[in-house]
């Protein structure tokens, strides 16, 4: 008998800054949108174990997109002929993340996005708060030098295995080498100058230090940083969150990659924030018939209803 | 702490030990065997030199001499983020090269040509994990 991923992928076409662009994502299970934004220089199967947990999926449908230049995203037809090498900028990053929302007619979707995915939590909330039901930025901070850096696109050096390396020191030594590896090898598998592009946005265009504090704490905004991240360190985050009214900060032990190198970690660490997302948006649980059922009220909920509704989907026990 | 956490630990006695260990290694025969050149493994004040042939040390030698043509690149750091370095699990921010040498932590100075440094960093970085093999 053949085994499946519940995953599907499609291609949908996302209208930005004046360009069409062919647009990859995989979504899996019903209920409050939650999109997942990959990290620098790579592509989004480091989201293939959410994609897959039934525990998530019930309640969320959980939608990953490969950005232009990424995975199985192309870059846009006329690439060969740019007078600049490939930079993600801002502007780009947060209009795409809204314009692919739009494509596929999301209502208030909620962003998890790491590292360059986590920074662009800050963008967004600054630019287009009225957008989202929360934001769940994984190994963010508000300025993160250091990584616009020749060596990871330069002719005398072998990119995969460069950008791969110069990341695997961000995971933690205790993530299981299975999926440190796996990380490792979706680094090496980007396309020339990705990496070191996605990081101008990282190292340059995110130092958002002077406009946190303007962010107004309306939407909710969760920061999670793992304590092996030198990159974005715990304290660089702490003080970030702290700038930002409303906004919660948890720092657990682990890495830069939580979600492809220690998914079990990750679960335990991200039910919590998940629960309390759940809890933003009534009308949709409402609209499920008590789908949205979280471990909190199991065990009152128990007792009245069986372990999967009548349609099959399974109860969350976040 | 691992018994590499004292000055002491890091002598030539130590980093020939080390290096055995690395020429007995089955996969850095394989990702480094496009690695030949020299570098230095700062340690405080002592400047160790590493010949490195197709992914094998060849020679190592306490200090530098005009003998030696220079070398690649050193990488240079205190005995103290050494010691952390070389832990079975070593700590946030002492884990990696690059963690210890990126410009936020500073734990380490890359020096020379990093050229090199950057074209080998696989089989460096798996080369240098072995120094935390009991």
């Amino acid at each position: 008998m053949n085994t499946h991923d519940p995953i599907v992928g499609r291609y949908v076409y996302v209208q930005c800054e004046g360009k069409t662009y062919r647009t990859y994502y995989e979504e899996n299970g019903e209920g409050i949108p939650l999109v997942c934004l990959h990290t620098a220089g790579t592509d989004g199967r480091q989201y293939r174990h959410q994609l897959c947990d039934p525990d998530i999926t019930a309640n969320f449908r959980v939608i990953v997109f490969d950005l232009p230049w990424h995975g199985k995203s192309l870059p846009p037809a006329d690439f060969y002929l740019k007078e600049d090498e490939y930079k993600l900028t801002a502007k780009f990053y947060s209009d795409f993340i809204v314009a692919f929302c739009h494509a596929l007619e999301l209502k208030k979707p909620v962003i998890l996005g790491c590292s360059m995915g986590g920074n662009v939590c800050l963008s967004l909330a600054l630019r287009y708060e009225h957008e989202f039901l929360a934001l769940i930025a994984l190994e963010a901070c508000d300025y993160s030098p250091g990584w616009w850096i020749n060596p990871l696109h330069h002719p005398h050096i072998h990119g995969g295995e460069v950008v791969a390396t110069s990341v695997f020191g961000l995971m933690s030594p205790e993530s299981p080498d299975e999926y440190r590896w796996e990380t490792w090898w979706y680094y090496a598998q980007g396309g020339p100058g990705v990496f070191k592009g996605d990081l101008y946005f990282y190292s340059v265009d995110s130092d958002h230090r002077d406009q946190v504090s303007k962010i107004s704490g309306k939407l909710p905004m969760f920061f999670l940083t793992g304590e092996y991240d030198f990159a974005c360190t715990p304290e660089m985050t702490e003080r970030t969150a702290e700038k930002i009214k409303n906004a919660e900060c948890i720092i657990f032990s682990g890495g830069h990659f939580p979600t492809s190198e220690d998914p079990v970690k990750f679960k335990e660490v991200i039910s919590p924030v998940l629960r309390k997302v759940l809890a933003l948006d009534p009308e949709r649980r409402r609209e499920r018939s008590g789908a949205f059922t979280t471990r909190s009220s199991l065990s009152s909920a128990r007792a009245e209803r069986p372990a999967a509704n009548a349609d099959g989907r399974r109860h969350i026990e976040l | 702490m691992s018994r590499y956490s004292t000055r002491k630990s890091f002598d030539l006695e130590w980093v020939e030990h080390w290096a055995r260990r690395v020429n007995e290694d089955r996969i850095l025969a394989v990702i480094g065997r496009f690695f030949t050149g020299k570098f230095v493994l700062g340690i405080d004040e002592t400047d160790y030199l590493i010949e490195v042939s197709k992914g094998k040390i060849q020679r190592i030698a306490e200090g530098l001499a005009a003998n030696d043509f220079g070398f690649d690149f050193a990488l240079r750091a205190p005995s103290g983020s050494w010691a952390k370095f070389s832990q079975p699990i070593p700590p946030p921010m002492f884990n990696d090269i690059w963690a210890m040498a990126h410009p936020l932590h500073q734990h380490m100075r890359i020096e020379g040509n990093t050229l090199p440094f950057w074209q080998n960093l696989r089989a460096l970085t798996h080369m240098l994990s072995l120094m935390r093999s009991a």
